[in-house]
């Protein structure tokens, strides 16, 4: 997501803010104040009213540094980053979820193993005609109404109607979701990754609304689990309903947790990487015409999109013992934030890091993260994003913005929620 | 030099067989099987990027 740096003012390291929702929602992602971070405090201790302190980590080797080391630097105690609300009381107790993203070895390794299998590139790759059908049905539905014509021209908006689509259809069908029922999926995860965001909160609290997406979610799947249960089918419901860990299923709450990751991870990430990459191609058409004139770039193209937008701002790691990162000492108990879209602009690791370069090659990215907890869904993103984009190369020939671009009020996941946009598509149609 | 790959780890995301064919193969099981264990000296810098790039940090150099 680019950023938008209209203001001069000298930045301190007393003042900065990387964290509060609302920078993100007006700003975009804060690229110079990580800049500044980077350079000035690379490991830096952030102690501000609106936050649990912790130790803002900018750079690209310490990112990597930190994630390599997942005996040392834990995810169970403090998951991610979250600032106060204003108005409302510190975010309560412990995490009302368990899975994948707040477990350590060994039992993460345990319970990811369950499902692992079927997220290798080799497993993703026979998904490909099936989210081929899901691509082109969605960009059907947004074109229907001037594909009559030779070239024809049409708005929509790209969020609602393209990028929050596919990666939805593809989740559910994995999960074995009836189709009646996505858009109940789709409100929850907007409602989880939006929790801030009076848009999705409809009235209530921050927490509330986190609240009231995960109870309906543990509700709607504990009844899908019990048909599984009864009746397994060759889905990824049935595989978690029916697995055992040490010859025992699984415990309630981590089983019910396992699905609300999968349905929250595989749909916002996805999601914001389609409409960043959109974004990204609208303010360098030069880059479109590339892709465009030469489609054997597809697969550079997607990791760019993917360190381009990293739509996970930052997950955090807590120290169990005592330390060290770039020879900062790190105390037992304190806690970093990774911000994995300031490492993707790491000027001693990229060339040119402010450049949206499809043919960047090598692009050692960390949008998903290394490790133990590198993102299991990185394949399955990876081939939407080609799918889709594949898609839209070959059926349009030129979008613009046509209305203001709508972010997510979140610290978390760099969100648009809304771009409406104008198209023009081209005239041979396949 | 010794190579080894934990396959709890490894989910065959073939990135170290893209760095040194001659060592790793990721076969119909997911996992990157060793073709040599000691790999001469030769193809120490090789080795070394595929321990560096993969994914999930199953790749690991012991010295002898």
């Amino acid at each position: 997501m680019a950023t938008t740096q209209t203001t001069n003012q000298e930045l301190s390291l007393d003042t900065l803010d990387i964290i509060s929702d609302e920078h993100y929602q007006r700003n975009g992602y804060p690229h110079r104040e990580w800049a500044y971070l980077r350079r000035h405090a690379p490991v830096f201790w952030y102690d501000r009213p609106n936050v649990d302190p912790f130790w803002a980590i900018t750079k690209h080797a310490d990112i990597i540094s930190i994630s390599t080391r997942p005996r040392v630097f834990l995810n169970g105690p403090r998951l991610l980053i979250f600032p106060k609300q204003p108005g409302e009381g510190p975010p309560a107790g412990p995490d009302p979820f368990r899975h994948l993203l707040n477990m350590d070895p060994p039992e993460h390794g345990q319970y990811r193993g369950l499902i692992n299998t079927r997220f290798t590139p080799r497993s993703v790759r026979k998904l490909e005609p099936e989210i081929d059908q899901i691509a082109k049905r969605v960009l059907d539905d947004v074109t229907s109404h001037v594909m009559n014509k030779v070239a024809a021209r049409g708005e929509c908006d790209f969020v609602i109607d393209v990028s929050s689509k596919v990666p939805l259809a593809v989740i559910a069908e994995l999960i074995g979701a009836p189709r009646e029922d996505w858009d109940n999926l789709f409100k929850w995860t907007n409602e989880t990754i939006g929790g801030s965001d009076p848009e999705f909160q409809q009235g209530a609290s921050t927490g509330e609304t986190l609240d009231r997406a995960r109870m309906a979610m543990f509700q709607y799947f504990a009844e899908l689990v019990s048909r599984r249960q009864k009746e397994p089918k060759d889905d990824l419901t049935s595989v978690i309903a029916n697995a055992k860990l040490d010859g025992k299923p699984l415990e309630p709450f981590e089983l019910l947790s396992y699905f609300f990751l999968l349905v929250v991870a595989g749909n916002e990430t996805t999601r914001n990487a389609t409409s960043g990459g959109l974004l990204a191609f609208i303010e360098n058409p030069d880059q479109w015409e590339r892709l465009r004139k030469n489609p054997a770039l597809m697969k550079t193209a997607v990791e760019e999109i993917v360190r381009w937008t990293t739509p996970v701002i930052q997950f955090a790691r807590t120290a169990s013992e005592d330390a060290e990162v770039r020879g900062q000492k790190i105390r037992a108990g304190e806690s970093c934030g990774l911000f994995y879209p300031s490492g993707n602009r790491d000027e001693d690791v990229f060339q040119d890091p402010y450049r949206f370069d499809i043919g960047r090659d090598p692009n050692p990215h960390v949008a998903f993260g290394i490790g133990e907890h590198f993102c299991l869904g990185a394949n399955l993103a990876r081939l939407e994003l080609e799918v889709i984009f594949r898609q839209l190369v070959k059926r349009f020939e030129h979008f613009e913005l046509a209305g203001q671009v709508e972010r997510l009020r979140s610290s978390f996941v760099g969100g648009i929620k809304h771009m409406p946009v104008r198209f023009e598509t081209r005239r041979a149609r396949n | 030099m010794r190579v080894v790959v934990d396959l709890e780890l490894c989910e065959g995301n073939t990135k170290c067989m893209e760095a040194a064919p001659e060592v790793f193969q990721v076969r119909d099981d997911d996992k990157s099987h060793l073709l040599i264990e000691r790999p001469p000296e030769s193809m120490r810098e090789r080795v070394k990027k595929a321990a560096r790039i993969c994914p999930r940090q199953a790749i690991k150099l012991i010295e002898d």
